[in-house]
């Protein structure tokens, strides 16, 4: 089930990022709908995961959590260098900051596990460091959005319409 | 006259004409994006991704032949949008029509609106069949006449010509969207019409063209709070107070123009729970509404999502009175469908004139008569080998899985890339207008 929810999330954030090459411009309706298709993966995806991680807590219960916060400093530290999911990510709802942390934790798991399958499992369409950046870039933007009174003639969509699905693009590695 | 009383399986329904290039390689600006019959039905028009705008008008009827149904020829044909280019954004505005509503007619000539993503035009349809003659100071060509030669006057007289019909932009609503326009349509005052897009809908005064009143805007504060966008939005038949629009999580909202200048508010909310049972990734993408129409009675409305079609009694908001599976069997294969963007499809459905049977489109050019009042369904075929004139079309059906019988097509067979979206039904008799990806079919009752 849940290699099916990450083979989705993959094919739905192609799916975004070629909506942008679209003649006639982004779709709102679209990028909304490819949003929610990977929203609802990536729910399965990290159902199974903590399932999955639940279990093998069973089997080595003695695994220091030393070894786990570690890998997460490391991540929070240099975030750049892993996948760009968890930089999109605000702090907002601490249950998906929750999800961050096991995220990175398992992010980092699987890269001090296997650091070779890092560019095997990454999809090469994901832009690395460059999310960091758009997300100030588009904090900016849509704080300017919401501050521009928009009776609907100021045509600011392609700010907001970028904005809108990376900041929603999770990527699982 | 048949009156359109019942047309699921009643009614036999034949070929009558097919528009458009035979050739399969279709060129992408002929695609039809829209289809629509005039308020008395004898004009019929088509948008196409092109911009370009065909209507077709009913010739009137041979009384000496009653068995040949009158057919639509080619009226007008023009460029109701080009492609623009958003210099500020970077962005190129498709010219393709997204829809094409009718003014009901006051006069000689025709108005109907049409619009792309960005703009909506009133054009002005108009015949000419007489020409004056006979200028001064003028030789019949034009050339001006050398004033010496001039010796009598005469007065200019009006003289018959070949009908000539001439189709000019009379308003451009411009600038009234930042998103894509997805409908319009005319208010049964006749005075004013709304435009929607994805987060707003505007309402116009047909007059007016520099400025235009929102009424609906759902835009959130901060666009990463956006959950659902407007799908489709219609004003309703007789209340020009009322109208409703459809979002992409599923509901239809009523709002009523009395009760506030902003119906952000909604006065009813139709919304049915979801089946749990059906539950899954794509479960979001399949409730979206692609198109919501009421009925002439103005009683009922009805949605199309990617599976169903449901018809809504505006009393009661809870669930549909009716819902009609349109082809089931695709649930099995929503995989491969997202994975080919076919579940993103946009299908419409219409109402025949006495509200009793309701049409949709499906795929392999198969489209769907849904009877009302008999509850029955039946599949039929668009295509190019019952084309025969007054070929009764045969019932399609597609076999799910299991063993096929003789006739049946199984779902893997279908052709996903031909796709009726836009039907369309004369609004007082049987003639249906189903559009294939660049072909326009006509089907009529069978006469006997």
């Amino acid at each position: 089930m849940d290699v099916e929810a990450k083979r989705i999330m993959a094919l739905s954030i192609s799916k975004l990022y070629s909506l942008r090459t679209q003649r006639g411009g982004l779709s709102l309706h679209r990028s909304l709908l490819l949003s929610l298709t990977v929203r609802a993966a990536r729910d399965i995806y990290h159902t199974a995961q903590l399932l999955r991680d639940a279990e093998e807590e069973q089997v080595v219960p003695c695994a220091p959590d030393a070894a786990i916060e570690e890998p997460m400093e490391i991540s929070n530290d240099s975030p750049q260098t892993l996948t760009p999911k968890e930089v999109a990510m605000k702090p907002q709802e601490p249950k998906e900051t929750l999800e961050d942390d096991k995220e990175n934790r398992c992010a980092s798991e699987r890269h001090s596990r296997k650091r070779c399958c890092k560019t095997a499992v990454e999809p090469d369409f994901l832009p690395l460091k460059k999310a960091k950046m758009d997300t100030d870039e588009e904090k900016q933007h849509l704080h300017g959005e919401v501050l521009r009174t928009n009776n609907g003639n100021s045509c600011r969509q392609a700010e907001t319409l970028t904005a809108f699905p990376t900041n929603r693009a999770i990527v699982a590695c | 006259m048949a009156g359109a009383g019942g047309g699921g399986n009643d009614v036999q329904w034949c070929f009558s004409q097919v528009k458009g290039a035979i050739d399969d390689d279709v060129a992408e600006a002929d695609i039809i994006s829209t289809v629509e019959f005039n308020h008395s039905g004898e004009l019929l028009a088509t948008g196409d991704k092109g911009g370009r705008v065909v209507i077709f008008q009913q010739e009137t009827e041979n009384k000496s032949q009653p068995q040949c149904r009158s057919e639509y020829n080619v009226y007008s044909t023009f460029q109701s949008h080009e492609p623009e280019f958003d210099y500020l954004k970077s962005l190129e505005i498709e010219e393709k029509i997204n829809k094409i509503r009718w003014l009901p007619q006051k006069n000689a000539a025709q108005f109907l609106l049409s619009t792309n993503d960005k703009t909506i035009k009133l054009w002005k349809i108009s015949e000419r069949d007489k020409r004056p003659e006979g200028y001064n100071l003028k030789e019949e060509d034009g050339r001006y006449r050398d004033a010496a030669t001039i010796t009598t006057l005469r007065v200019p007289v009006f003289r018959p010509m070949d009908l000539m019909v001439e189709a000019s932009p009379r308003r451009v609503f411009a600038n009234g969207h930042t998103y894509h326009i997805n409908s319009i349509s005319v208010n049964s005052d006749n005075e004013t019409y709304l435009s929607a897009d994805d987060l707003r809908i505007n309402l116009w005064h047909l007059e007016i063209t520099d400025r235009s009143f929102n009424v609906v805007d759902i835009k959130p504060a901060n666009m990463e709070e956006l959950t659902e966008v407007i799908t489709a939005a219609e004003f309703h038949p007789h209340q020009c107070n009322t109208f409703v629009y459809s979002s992409s999580k599923g509901t239809i909202r009523l709002c009523d123009m009395r009760a506030s200048a902003l119906c952000d508010k909604h006065s009813k909310l139709f919304e049915e729970p979801e089946d749990p049972s059906n539950r899954s990734f794509f479960s979001e993408i399949i409730s979206s509404i692609s198109d919501v129409k009421f009925s002439h009675n103005g009683r009922y409305m009805m949605t199309r999502d990617y599976l169903s079609v449901k018809i809504w009694d505006l009393n009661m908001e809870n669930r549909p009175v009716e819902t009609y599976q349109v082809h089931e069997y695709l649930r099995s294969k929503l995989c491969s469908l997202y994975e080919n963007d076919c579940i993103f499809d946009k299908f419409e459905c219409c109402w025949n004139g006495n509200d009793s049977v309701v049409m949709t489109g499906s795929y392999n050019n198969f489209f769907r008569m849904l009877d009302r009042s008999q509850r029955r369904d039946v599949t039929l075929e668009a295509s190019r080998e019952s084309c025969k004139p007054r070929q009764v079309l045969k019932p399609r059906r597609v076999c799910a899985g299991g063993k096929r019988k003789k006739d049946e097509i199984s779902v893997d067979s279908l052709d996903f890339n031909k796709k009726i979206l836009h039907t369309a039904w004369h609004p007082q008799e049987n003639i249906i207008a189903v559009a294939t990806t660049n072909n326009l079919y006509i089907f009529q009752e069978k006469v006997n």
